[in-house]
């Protein structure tokens, strides 16, 4: 093939990005060798262990510098609008607002994994300050799993076919070597713009939650790392501090990253709520289960030196996820099951995930079998009045909570060996949500109940008569604050009741705890603070979903049998849509809501919906309460998607509930700019009446008494004008002056309008003998303005963010006095 | 303190019960687990709730009306064993379900017709196979 020269390329940041890249990776490479020979050498050579050592801080130093390169000429191609650049041709454009700058490395699969990379370097070089004895064990784990990453961005070849990672740096043309302009030297003349970031990423919490979650999924790394170094080291004393510091910090990481995609689902997509169990929440919420589960085991081995085996099963299982999930959420091996938008990169990143997986694995499975004799165990067993005996029970429900939701979210990747042999293709189960939820309310019934138990206990053995008095009276007055919620919120179904008893036994049980045993000093309130929190969680997890109203209940149309219990619920499932019409209240549970009229504004590609909610006495029909919701939609203009209609909820947020509204269907804002509506003529008497979309006209005579200056009038001028009384459904709304003159013996006429309604009046002629005139009038099809919107009730949602601040406050908590305390000797 | 025997702590009976308790869970929540279908096989079984995954049939008019009724759209689609059938959906018309190239519904036969709750499509994005979420009824 001929050289073509190219006009215009910025060539040099893409070879300094990918050269960067492969700085890193090598140096990731060197330093897991250099540090791998230090941990080896340790004990025959200290010196030459030393050296070694040094030798894996310099190679560490320097992967973070070229991932730091990396990142920079990233940002800088993605800011200049390089369009010659793939990456920032496909995930920026020109209009794209600076503040959503970082978010175009989060749409893109190597954004992502760079942004995950990223956060280990950080928490790499903060390890490396702070793990002492084990640096050189620790480093290499981390080391090793930065090769892992900084290969998903070499985009190396090797034979035609195996691609080793992707480079974020590769070239439009080169992306795209088929496409004829690409031949042309000139061809950026024709590349003007991005494709844009889409348009779900733009909203704030797309700004913050996805760097926080990395950030939680990158902390995971630290806690396995120290585990690894623990079995490699066959020295379980050391690990166990910074293992539950870092523990601590990655589970309110990861929880508080969780819960904010749980607050963007709820603010910015429309499927009404803040968690689906779609598979991609579902991937990093069982990391999470595995981590709450290990650190609590954790904290039983170090303080009665049992557990040590489901510590390390645990926190190895819980890395292994980490790495599970960003295998079922990158490859799209789950298919038709999510509705998460992420690419297919086709096979070559599934088998490198697959061996990055696969590697782990071994790595723990090999030294865990190589260690399974050494392992401190215990050979009394623990009293049932022991804290750490239901510790371990509650952390084991945890797991068997974690294989459950894998199981079903997994669906996809085992479905072809189901296939292969009962010959069944199986699917998810049509009703998600509920197939979850019956299952996992067992688990956060048990999880309450223990939570409140465990802490009055004490480890060891504990004062029988002391803790049965404690949970006879949180047990007392959890029930009577059960049994008023349950009858309030009209809570009927037994296993949400004993779920309501259940987290009212943990949040009294925790104030009870943080008052009386912890005498509320702050540093102490940890774990009081977390179970608190996950106890108002799951309270406010239980009134917003069980008592979640569709407000939107249609009341025409046909009634679909959905098969469910009796005709309401069935009317509910077909009906929850409802459709408005421009300035025609509708009815909606104790409200009426009003479509207003759509908005847009120049510089934001969103139109905005108004809709007016009113709510009314109903003894004296005076307005109680009225506020405006703008859900919105962004009309995408550009390419194949043209004025396809992406739309964004808007909630009145009120103490104790949220009215959450989104628009589903709105009529084309285009085909609205070309007025087709007709004058229609109408021939009145005095008296008459026409009637309008909204109301009615009446045609009160003429008046050929002008006020002065209605307009420009000539002294030879007949002008006359109708008097038009308009009425909506209410009463009167205003006059009409349509005026009719001659002037030279041509006749003229100015129309009058009624702005609300979009409504032209005009006199078309005047008919002296019949005392009529012809009546014009001109408003369009009341069909061109309407919106079909959903409206929902969540009650007391706000308990459920609550209850995550409360929670993630309580990991800090908890980790603070870690890092502070002065540790006791280890019980072995 | 009664010692018992080392294999068989109270811990060790209790984990058994537990995962004799979680086996019995896993295996009953099986029976929710869904099947995916084609139309003949759907009708075997009026009523019960399947998920099918098939193609709209653009040369059928797709018939959404929300002055009449907003939550009802009729259309064709063909599913994958190439059976062309009548699909009723309760809901707005899921945005760009024109370009989608594929979609997965979930329902029932009923008469003639699939009567459908949910619906899943995959749209082709310029250069790359994006997801695109849903138009969900529920």
């Amino acid at each position: 093939m001929e050289q073509v020269q190219f006009i215009g390329e910025h060539l040099m940041p893409g070879k300094l990005g990918h050269f960067f890249a492969i700085l890193s990776f090598v140096m990731a490479l060197f330093s897991a060798f250099t540090y791998w020979r230090a941990a080896a050498t340790e004990n025959k050579n200290a010196d030459s262990s030393r050296s070694w050592q040094l030798l894996g801080r310099n190679g560490f130093i320097l992967h973070v510098a070229g991932m730091a390169g990396v990142f920079i000429t990233l940002f800088y191609i993605i800011q200049n609008h390089l369009f010659e650049y793939h990456y920032a041709w496909r995930h920026s454009d020109l209009s794209l607002s600076p503040k959503y700058l970082l978010s175009c490395f989060w749409e893109g699969q190597e954004g992502s994994f760079l942004l995950w990379s990223i956060w280990h370097c950080v928490l790499g070089l903060i390890v490396m300050f702070t793990a002492k004895g084990l640096e050189s064990r620790v480093m290499t784990v981390i080391s090793i799993v930065q090769v892992a990453l900084a290969s998903m961005l070499l985009g190396f070849y090797l034979g035609p076919d195996i691609k080793i990672g992707s480079d974020p740096f590769i070239l439009l043309r080169v992306m795209m070597q088929e496409a004829p302009i690409f031949s042309q030297p000139n061809y950026l003349d024709f590349v003007k713009d991005g494709n844009g970031l889409n348009v779900l990423l733009q909203n704030y919490w797309m700004v913050i939650h996805p760097p926080i979650l990395f950030l939680g999924f990158a902390s995971t790394l630290i806690p396995f790392a120290y585990t690894i170094a623990a079995l490699w080291k066959g020295d379980y004393k050391q690990w166990l501090k910074p293992a539950q510091v870092w523990s601590l910090f990655a589970g309110g990481i990861l929880g508080t990253g969780i819960m904010m995609g749980g607050a963007w689902a709820y603010e910015s997509l429309t499927f009404g709520g803040y968690w689906a169990w779609d598979p991609v929440e579902n991937a990093s919420l069982v990391p999470w289960l595995l981590l709450v589960a290990g650190l609590h085991t954790l904290i039983v081995f170090k303080a009665t030196g049992r557990s040590i085996i489901i510590t390390i099963i645990l926190m190895c299982l819980m890395y292994l996820f980490v790495w599970y999930s960003t295998f079922l959420t990158r490859t799209g091996v789950l298919g038709d099951t999510s509705v998460h938008a992420f690419t297919d990169e086709g096979k070559a990143l599934y088998w490198h995930l697959l061996f990055v997986l696969g590697s782990l694995m071994l790595l723990a499975l090999l030294l865990i079998i190589a260690r399974w004799k050494s392992f401190p165990r215990v050979k009394t067993e623990e009293a049932v009045n022991s804290r750490e005996f239901w510790m371990f029970i509650g952390s084991f429900i945890l797991l068997l909570s974690a294989i459950q939701i894998s199981i079903t979210t997994s669906i996809p990747v085992w479905s072809p060996l189901a296939k292969a042999i009962t010959g069944k293709d199986v699917a998810p189960p049509t009703d998600v949500v509920k197939h979850y939820n019956d299952i996992q309310v067992w688990v956060a019934i048990i999880i309450t109940l223990l939570t409140a138990t465990i802490l009055y206990l004490r480890f060891k053995t504990s004062d029988n008569k002391t803790v049965l008095k404690r949970l006879g009276i949180t047990a007392g007055i959890a029930a009577v604050l059960s049994a008023i919620m349950a009858y309030t919120q009209r809570i009927g179904d037994a296993r949400y009741i004993v779920l309501l008893f259940g987290s009212s036994f943990t949040i009294v049980g925790m104030i009870y705890y943080a008052i009386k045993v912890q005498k509320g000093q702050l540093k102490k309130l940890g774990a009081a603070s977390t179970h608190l929190g996950f106890g108002i969680f799951i309270l406010g997890v239980l009134f917003s979903s069980y008592n979640k109203e569709v407000m939107s209940i249609n009341t025409m149309g046909v009634m679909m049998d959905f098969g469910k219990k009796n005709a309401s619920e069935n009317a509910r499932e077909s009906m929850e849509n409802v459709l408005l019409y421009k300035n025609t209240p509708v009815v909606m549970g104790e409200y009426t809501a009003t479509f207003k009229g759509d908005s847009t504004s120049p510089d934001d590609p969103r139109v905005f919906y108004k809709v007016a909610y009113e709510r009314r006495d109903t003894t004296t029909n005076k307005v109680t309460e009225s506020f405006t919701l703008y859900p919105d939609a962004f009309i995408n203009p550009k390419g194949q998607e043209e004025n396809s209609m992406s739309p964004n909820p808007d909630s009145k947020h009120y103490l104790t509930r949220d009215i959450f509204t989104y628009v589903t269907k709105a009529y084309d804002p285009n085909a609205k700019t070309d007025d087709t509506s007709q004058y229609k003529t109408h021939k009145v008497h005095e008296g008459d009446t026409v009637f309008t979309n909204e109301g009615y006209l009446i045609y009160a005579g003429l008046n050929t008494n002008l006020p002065a200056n209605v307009y420009d009038k000539q002294p030879n001028d007949i002008a006359v004008q109708a008097v038009l009384m308009a009425y909506d459904m209410k009463g009167p709304v205003d006059t009409l002056y349509p005026l009719y003159y001659i002037r030279d013996q041509y006749a003229y006429q100015l129309d009058d309008t009624l702005q609300a309604s979009n409504l032209y009046a005009r006199i078309g002629n005047i008919i002296p003998d019949e005392k009529a005139i012809e009546l014009k009038i001109k408003q369009p099809e009341k069909e061109d303005d309407y919106i079909v919107m959903k409206a929902l009730i969540f009650p007391y949602i706000n308990l459920v963010w609550l209850g995550v601040i409360i929670m993630a406050l309580g990991f800090f908590l908890a980790m603070l006095n870690r890092i502070t305390k002065k540790e006791k000797a280890v019980a072995a | 303190m009664i010692q018992r025997q080392d294999f068989m702590k109270r811990t060790h009976i209790i984990l058994l019960i537990l995962v004799a308790a979680a086996v019995t869970i896993i295996v009953s929540m099986f029976g929710d687990f869904s099947t995916y279908e084609t139309f003949a096989s759907a009708a075997k079984e009026p009523g019960k709730q399947y998920h099918v995954i098939g193609f709209l049939d653009n040369s059928k008019p797709f018939v959404y009306n929300p002055e009449v009724d907003p939550n009802h759209c009729t259309f064709y689609v063909k599913d994958k064993a190439g059976n062309l059938n009548k699909v009723i959906f309760n809901g707005a018309k899921p945005t760009d379900i024109e370009k989608s190239e594929q979609i997965v519904m979930t329902g029932s036969m009923q008469g003639d017709a699939f009567r459908c709750h949910k619906i899943q499509m995959k749209c082709p994005s310029k250069y790359q196979n994006d997801q695109v979420a849903i138009g969900n009824a529920s």
